[in-house]
């Protein structure tokens, strides 16, 4: 027989003594390892989907839109973008029309919308529509009501492949597919700036150029133009076409954007930066509690060899030789635990890749293993068991040979801090206090064990805070926005109309309405001191039925500002700032730059919405014209009610009930709590398995003390009832700091990463009554009941051969 | 008070008598398989023991006096025949009856202590009065600390003590639960001469006061001062009876 074959067997047959244990180690290794792997692959998926999905629908590179109301003639467009000087670096060119209106379909279904009408010709598309059900449009579809419908809308409103709706004005379409276009892969709406709008409640249209023309009444017209760019060259192209514009229509109001401003490209990959500082805090949060445990758990296993190496230093045997065992033992721990890994790894990824697609449904998903993430985590799996084991081997070595070998009542070293508890003496019989002392016997196992599942415990709020505290954020907007006149609805229209032309008129004839009140929403935005945040300006009258609630300053004599932008834009209430929007002139709106006060603050944690006092929107000129109408419904009327009424009148872009505003993002937050569960079906299983396997070992190392107990006589459900005690104890102190750890965490990540990702909102930390019931629940009684999984040991421990120390 | 002056005051309620102190084994066999061969750890013993004794139980390692030892306080049951204990017997007894039995008729002393690091010494002897139900039980666990000499050791931990304390506070344990037969396994395994007589002092003073102590021992010297010697080989019972030469005085052993 080889000493290496030897050592092999000696290690293999230590691994087979304590199979279950080293089974609960290595999965416990697996869950930190492979949660980190699958976590961190999601990142690579999701770029490599987001290049290729763009790339397939050859996402514009530039894009000049129009002010809201503005369109030219069909060509105008397109001519000055070929008229530049580097004309010969554009790629592809394409005008468009793209209208509001609101869309109307089977089962009540009623939401804004917007119809995209795009140019066909020979030359190379933009932003292309992708087809994925029913039929894509052709050529024979120019001059009639057909339409795709965009693929999410449809999905999440169970609407068929093909169909018909129903859109502002009472026209009627017939969609004869379903498909996707770059800038709405997410849908962020035309009403301001809100990311991650549910898909349900928006519903886009793609049609010819000349078919939206016709639905929307604007024979002839454009208000869009997307342009793609050779590489390099797009910067070039931007500037002179800005100053193509600037030179041709001075008056004109209008945007030039490239691909970087598309608020789903923008969303789409800042989202994977945010997402992956978040799963990297998570997965790191689940290793170190992984880590914490097995070096505990390890460490313990080792030390219980510590006779044997005395035994074999006392026969002379040199250390590195003595170190051998115990480190074969953890290195084939940690193998099992890595291996176990990259299928845990792999089985998280199922899940995690299905959630993905469904939440971000794009064209092309690539989801490709990930060897850099595996690697990674590998490599920490491997090393934590090896330094686990190495830390006792090097304690036991240093030791001399007889303290080593020494036995029973010899082998006592101190009461750690068990003799702070004699001071305080709980109730009851002598045995009562065991637990206790338990605890604080060994305070450093006390420790790690505490942290391991503390750590499981703060990643598991940190995620439940997350929904919490968006949660509690919208309901915040929503109080705000509800708290006067609840039932109004707020119609946006296409085009600036007069307060007194006809298109009010026809609102305010409406039965199911019973006041109307003209306003204006202007898309603003607002710099001071080289920040810019964008706005959604409201109008309102001094009869409005809603006003906004003013905490600091006044709700007249300049701009009343969210808490959130200020803060962004470091202004408090008095403050000048620069304020950029739509004026008024005889060619129509332009941008223009103004200086104005900051007159208040409202609470409402959307940072987008910013009001004004009609007497200060009268300097923009726009005086006696409305885009915006607060409708409030007649007696016995619905909201709903008064939408559909309102789906009569052409102008109408959208309505929209004051109670729903928030549905879109709740909507959005549902579908995130898929990946949470599994995150916290993780951290539950992480937590028992480290209970578990506390319990476990911690039932080997007491098993002589369990044996007098029972030999005394006391039953065996009473030594359970002090382990299930023990754990309570150590469940409790894990619970409290992984709560406040965990709440500490989601402070310090809503402030970083999504103050990052999700400028738009001031999120309000919060954790919900029901995540520390949660919490509680995992922390303290799954903790406290894991021995109980040990109650068949303890039930057929052989008291005798327990009670004889071999001499 | 010197290392041989062990206070030897008037026994707690020692619930003493013929029948609580009856230790009755008929033909009893233990057997254990391990692989392909069949251990007869013990062959057709037949023991009774009628009234408080001091009974040393003697022999070579491998002889089945552990085994003997471990059938007596209800933590083995027998192949075959029967074991009554103070009139109960134990060879039927369902596992919730044999605790009731070591709970309220047999304690143990152990060779290496085991006494429960995380407890006081106090707390150690309480604890033996607590598991048997005793009212008053830190104040008992005071005054049997005290007989034995460690009243002012009390708040010490375990580790605290020196070995033979430790076996003090182990037998005190064991008084405290106040029940009528002590067993001890090699207590002076693990102690010095001079302290390994206090301890035998001790139970010899347990003896004298009406309970049966039975002493599993391979240290003949310890025999001598036994009431009655069983003496075991290879399962069997080989001697049984006063010792010989006759009872010695503690004082006279030497090992």
């Amino acid at each position: 027989m080889s000493t290496r074959g030897l050592w092999l067997r000696w290690s293999w047959r230590d691994l087979r003594r304590r199979w279950a244990q080293v089974f609960a180690i290595a999965l416990v290794i697996a869950l930190g390892t492979g949660t980190y792997a699958g976590l961190l692959s999601t990142g690579a998926w999701r770029t490599q989907s987001n290049d290729a999905s763009f790339a397939r629908l050859h996402v514009h590179d530039l894009r000049i839109s129009l002010g809201e109301g503005t369109t030219v003639a069909e060509g105008t467009l397109a001519r000055l973008a070929r008229g530049i000087s580097h004309a010969d670096a554009l790629t592809g060119v394409r005008e468009r029309l793209i209208v509001p209106t609101q869309v109307a379909g089977p089962r009540g279904l009623l939401v804004p919308g917007e119809v995209v009408g795009s140019a066909t010709g020979p030359a190379t598309a933009v932003d292309t529509v992708s087809r994925s059900a029913g039929r894509a449009l052709t050529a024979g579809d120019d001059g009639r009501s057909v339409v795709v419908l965009e693929r999410q809308f449809a999905r999440k409103n169970h609407l068929p492949s093909a169909g018909t709706l129903r859109l502002s004005g009472g026209s009627v379409v017939r969609y004869v597919g379903q498909g996707q276009s770059p800038e709405y892969f997410l849908v962020s709406g035309r009403q301001g700036a809100l990311p991650f709008l549910s898909q349900r409640s928006f519903g886009v249209l793609f049609t010819t150029l000349h078919n939206a023309q016709a639905l929307t009444g604007a024979p002839g017209r454009v208000n869009d133009l997307v342009l793609t760019t050779r590489p390099g060259a797009t910067d070039l192209v931007a500037a002179e076409l800005r100053r193509a514009l600037a030179s041709a229509a001075p008056a004109l109001t209008r945007e030039v954007t490239t691909r970087a401003d598309v608020g789903a490209y923008r969303v789409l990959y800042e989202d994977i930066k945010g997402d992956e500082q978040l799963w990297r805090v998570i997965a790191l949060l689940i290793l170190v509690g992984a880590a914490f445990a097995s070096f505990n758990l390890t460490s313990r296993i080792v030390e219980a060899q510590r006779r044997e190496i005395g035994v074999g230093m006392a026969l002379g045997v040199p250390a590195r030789k003595l170190a051998i065992r115990p480190l074969l033992f953890g290195g084939e721990v940690a193998l099992l635990g890595v291996v176990a890994g990259i299928g845990v790894g792999v089985l998280i990824g199922i899940p995690l890749r299905s959630m993905f697609t469904d939440m971000l449904p794009l064209p092309v998903w690539r989801t490709p293993f990930q060897w850099g993430p595996f690697a990674q985590a590998a490599a920490l799996g491997f090393l934590l068991p090896l330094l686990a084991v190495a830390w006792p081997v090097w304690r036991a070595v240093r030791v001399q040979p007889v303290d080593a070998i020494r036995v029973g009542h010899l082998t006592g070293r101190s009461s750690g801090l068990a003799r702070l508890a004699r001071r305080i003496p709980l109730p009851g019989r002598s045995y009562r206090q065991v637990p206790v002392r338990n605890v604080l016997r060994t305070p450093r196992r006390t420790v790690l064990t505490t942290l391991g599942i503390a750590a499981a415990i703060a990643t598991l709020v940190t995620m439940l805070g997350f929904l919490d505290s968006f949660n509690a954020t919208l309901d915040n907007s929503e109080q705000d926005l509800l708290r006067s006149a609840p039932d109004r609805v707020t119609v946006s229209l296409r085009t600036l109309q007069p307060t007194t032309g006809p298109t009010v008129s026809a609102v305010r004839e409406l039965p199911e309405v019973s006041a109307v009140t003209p306003g204006l929403m202007l898309g603003t935005s607002a710099r001071h001191d080289g920040k810019s945040v964008d706005l959604v300006t409201e109008v309102l009258g001094a009869d409005a039925p809603w006003q906004p609630h003013v905490v600091d300053g006044a709700a007249s004599g300049g701009l009343v500002l969210a808490r959130k932008a200020a803060s962004d834009l470091h202004v408090r209430v008095g403050d000048t700032i620069t304020f950029e929007h739509p004026q008024a002139t005889p060619a129509g709106l332009r941008t223009v730059s103004s200086s104005i006060t900051v007159a208040g603050l409202h609470p409402n944690p959307m940072r987008v919405f910013a009001y004004l006092d009609a007497a200060t929107a009268r300097a923009f000129g726009l005086a006696g014209v409305t885009n915006l109408l607060t409708v409030t419904p007649s007696t016995g009327t619905s909201p709903a009610q008064v939408q559909r009424a309102l789906l009569g009148i052409p102008q109408v872009g959208s309505a929209q009930a004051a109670s729903t505003m928030t549905a879109g993002m709740r909507g959005s937050l549902r579908e995130f709590l898929g990946i949470l569960t599994i995150a916290a079906v993780i951290t539950l299983l992480l937590a028992l398995l480290i209970a578990f396997n506390t319990s476990s070992i911690g039932m080997d190392e007491r098993s002589r003390e369990h044996a007098t107990m029972l030999a005394f006589g006391l039953p065996a459900r009473a030594v359970l009832g002090m382990a299930v005690t023990e754990s309570a104890v150590i469940g409790v102190f894990s619970t409290v700091l992984g709560v406040i750890g965990g709440y500490w965490l989601l402070t310090w990540l809503t402030a970083t990463t999504v103050a990052d990702v999700l400028p738009e909102i001031g999120v309000l930390v919060s954790v919900a009554g029901d995540t520390l019931a949660i919490a509680l629940g995992l922390g303290v009684v799954t903790v406290a009941l894991a021995p109980l999984l040990t109650a068949r040991k303890l039930r057929h421990l052989n008291i005798p051969s327990t009670l004889r120390v071999v001499e | 008070m010197s290392n041989f002056d062990i206070a030897l005051a008037v026994p707690v309620d020692a619930r003493a008598g013929a029948e609580g102190t009856r230790i009755d084994l008929d033909d009893v066999c233990r057997y254990f398989v391990v692989g392909d061969t069949t251990v007869k750890a013990l062959d057709r013993v037949n023991l009774h023991v009628d009234d408080a004794a001091f009974v040393v139980v003697l022999g070579a390692s491998g002889s089945g006096k552990t085994t003997l030892l471990n059938l007596i306080g209800a933590l083995d049951a027998a192949t075959s025949g029967t074991v009554r204990l103070a009139g109960t017997e134990l060879t039927t007894a369902s596992r919730a009856q044999r605790t009731r039995i070591r709970r309220h008729t047999v304690s143990f002393i152990f060779q290496s202590f085991n006494l429960f690091p995380g407890l006081t010494a106090a707390e150690n002897v309480q604890f033996g009065a607590d598991v048997a139900g005793r009212r008053d039980a830190d104040a008992v666990a005071r005054d049997v600390l005290e007989q034995v000499g460690l009243g002012a050791r009390g708040d010490h931990f375990a580790h605290q003590l020196s070995g033979g304390e430790q076996q003090r506070v182990a037998i005190a344990r064991a008084l405290a639960t106040g029940n009528p037969i002590l067993l001890a396994d090699e207590p002076t395994g693990e102690l010095d001469f001079r302290t390994g007589v206090q301890i035998l002092e001790l139970l010899r003073a347990q003896a004298e006061s009406g309970k049966t102590v039975l002493v599993v021992t391979h240290n003949r010297e310890i025999s001598r001062v036994a009431d009655r010697v069983i003496e075991l080989s290879s399962g069997h019972i080989v001697a049984d009876g006063p010792p010989v030469g006759g009872r010695a005085a503690i004082d006279d052993l030497r090992w």
